[in-house]
């Protein structure tokens, strides 16, 4: 299972990571839940990654290419926005 | 700017695909990419679509010189907004990479759909990549255009291959056990025999190229240090 780029989440990102990947293959994918059942598992790695992204510089490269291609679009840059989906 | 694009299929059913695509890492072969990590997550209420951004950390081995160069960035990062519809059955990966874009930005789409004629049992893949190089020189700006496409397309040959190999090993645990492991980086380390053959730049791709650009994105920039430090040294001297 893969790390976290900050060393000290990789353990709550793996635990997470274990519960996501049960719930997509035995509920999503066959239509039982739409809902992410991971919360609070999901709490926990989300608020170690933000504060590092943080403290290692990358919050602000981050923000730039959420600005250029909104995550509401699925990632399609504005500039090319004509994309057939 | 240029433009790649392929496309191939894969003998497994499209759910098989898209759960081992949020498994493929780590695996011996892709060292370079550290770390996955997910910074959003969102299920449409809806159209029932999963929205996931993760950040791809790659981190490639170069002569120190050239992380000197570019200001001691070893590591680089990607970040990819991918959507799972499971009524349509589509998977579609859009990533970018956030680091030294100034030199070589590449906006990847990758797509996962069942197959035309057989959808129970085959997935088709599509790719598509935009490579734009930036320089002052048009013809070192084309030369770096072309290169990134040669090497783009022997990588997504390969990782093809790769990623067909951490299928099989998924599937068949899927099969023996009725319940997914996550063991399956394990197995494919002591299956040394099904990913011989490539490189490790090869198995890097594992199948979207997102990956082997990555690679690419460090040694185009490497690339275009040299030629510009050539360039500067024919014209000034030193």
């Amino acid at each position: 299972m893969s790390a976290s780029f900050a060393p000290e989440c990789t353990e709550a990102k793996q635990k997470y990571d274990d519960c996501f990947n049960n719930w997509y293959t035995e509920k999503f994918l066959k239509g039982k839940s739409m809902q992410n059942e991971c919360e609070d598992l999901w709490i926990e790695y989300k608020e170690c990654v933000e504060a590092n992204l943080v403290k290692k510089g990358i919050k602000p490269m981050l923000d730039e290419a959420e600005k250029e291609a909104p995550f509401e679009k699925g990632g399609v840059p504005l500039d090319n926005s004509d994309e057939k989906k | 700017m240029k433009l790649f694009e392929s496309s191939c299929s894969f003998n497994y059913p499209w759910s098989q695909v898209t759960a081992a695509n949020w498994r493929k890492y780590p695996n011996e072969k892709s060292t370079h990419v550290v770390a996955v990590d997910v910074l959003r997550r969102e299920v449409h209420p809806i159209t029932g679509i999963l929205r996931s951004e993760r950040l791809i950390t790659c981190e490639q081995k170069i002569p120190k010189w050239i992380a000197l160069m570019v200001g001691g960035q070893i590591r680089s990062y990607v970040r990819e907004v991918s959507e799972v519809d499971p009524v349509n059955q589509t998977l579609t990966m859009r990533s970018c990479n956030m680091t030294m874009n100034n030199i070589l930005s590449v906006y990847e789409v990758v797509k996962y759909v069942p197959d035309n004629e057989s959808p129970f049992s085959k997935t088709t893949f599509e790719q598509c990549a935009e490579i734009k190089a930036y320089s002052t020189f048009q013809r070192l700006t084309d030369k770096i255009e072309e290169w990134s496409i040669e090497r783009f397309d022997s990588n997504a040959k390969l990782g093809k291959q790769g990623f067909e190999s951490v299928l099989k090993i998924f599937s068949e645990n899927l099969n023996k056990s009725g319940k997914l492991i996550d063991e399956y980086s394990e197995k494919l380390k002591a299956s040394g025999k099904i990913i011989d053959g490539y490189s490790d730049k090869a198995s890097v791709a594992i199948s979207e190229v997102g990956e082997s650009l990555k690679t690419g994105i460090t040694d185009t920039s490497s690339l275009l240090y040299k030629t510009k430090e050539k360039i500067k040294h024919q014209f000034f001297g030193n």
